[in-house]
């Protein structure tokens, strides 16, 4: 079958990109889609290969993009700056926000040297890309988001985190972030 | 706030949906058979319910609807054409 393909024709000229090659909305969401498929069979094959060990690998992947990004944000020991502060380094495409039953008073929870917070990831790119690709949640992949977070809740407040799943949905999952205040 | 409606002529009285929340919004209605929400404010609009119960018999209201940027425009624009 032979392909249409409208050709972009422009001057090109080193460290100058023609905005021509932007492309339009349309060609972004191929590309979506065409990433989403592949990082999803990425995730899956890496999982059939490793096993358990693909969770720590995706982690760790994670855990320094969070380092990374908590670099520009500024220090704080308060963890509502920080969360708010995540938030807007995480974007619209990773909204989340703290979490309580109705019956806690407050959205922190303070045992044994350990602070606890619940987060509720509303919108997820991750959690979109195993949609598209058939994978279920909880499986590698959400494992860069937990080591993004706790990278970058590290990095910002100078303390250990971790991250766990509580629940996982179509339209939104619970985590609990745990700091443990006694430092890196 | 959300606001859950439950069909209750769709429901089979299974209790997936009780079983499945993690915040004990649902109860099962022993004389009726039937599933009743009973923790509404405890509801975080996850939707796993909604996957597991094999009745659809659930209905959400008001509640932020997560980005699904994987849908197919055009074969959604196709499929509403048809439908
Ligand atoms: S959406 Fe989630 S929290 Fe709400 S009733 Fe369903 S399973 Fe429970
Ligand atoms: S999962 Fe559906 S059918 Fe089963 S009890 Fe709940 S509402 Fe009823």
């Amino acid at each position: 079958m032979e392909m249409e393909l409208e050709e972009i024709r422009g001057t090109f000229k080193p460290e100058l990109i023609p905005p021509e090659c932007g492309g339009e909305i349309d060609d972004y969401e191929e590309a979506l889609h065409v990433l989403m498929k592949f990082v999803g069979s990425m995730a899956s094959a890496l999982e059939q290969v490793s096993g358990r060990g693909a969770n720590a690998i995706v982690y760790q992947a994670g855990k320094r993009m969070g380092h990374d990004a908590g670099k520009l944000m500024e220090k704080t020991d308060n963890l509502e700056n920080a969360m708010q502060e995540l938030s807007q380094i995480l974007g619209k495409e990773f909204f989340f926000e703290m979490w309580k039953p109705s019956s806690q008073e407050s959205f922190t929870i303070e045992r044994s040297g350990e602070t606890e917070v619940k987060l509720l990831f509303r919108d997820c790119v991750v959690r979109q890309t195993l949609r598209r690709t058939g994978l279920p949640q909880k499986g590698p992949l959400c494992y860069l988001l937990y080591g993004y977070m706790v990278g970058a809740v590290e990095e910002v407040m100078d303390i250990k985190g971790k991250l766990d799943i509580d629940h996982v949905g179509p339209n939104a999952c619970l985590k609990t972030l745990t700091i443990n205040w006694g430092g890196k | 706030m959300v606001k859950i409606e439950i069909d209750e002529d769709a429901c089979v009285g299974c209790g997936s949906c009780v079983e499945d929340c993690p915040n004990d919004v649902y109860e099962m209605d022993e004389a009726k058979n039937k599933t009743r929400v009973v923790k509404e404010e405890d509801c975080m609009a996850c939707l796993s319910c909604h996957e597991i119960c094999p009745a659809q018999a659930m209905e959400h209201q008001d509640i932020h609807v997560a980005k699904r940027l994987y849908i197919d425009r055009k074969v959604s624009n196709a499929i509403n054409k048809i439908i």
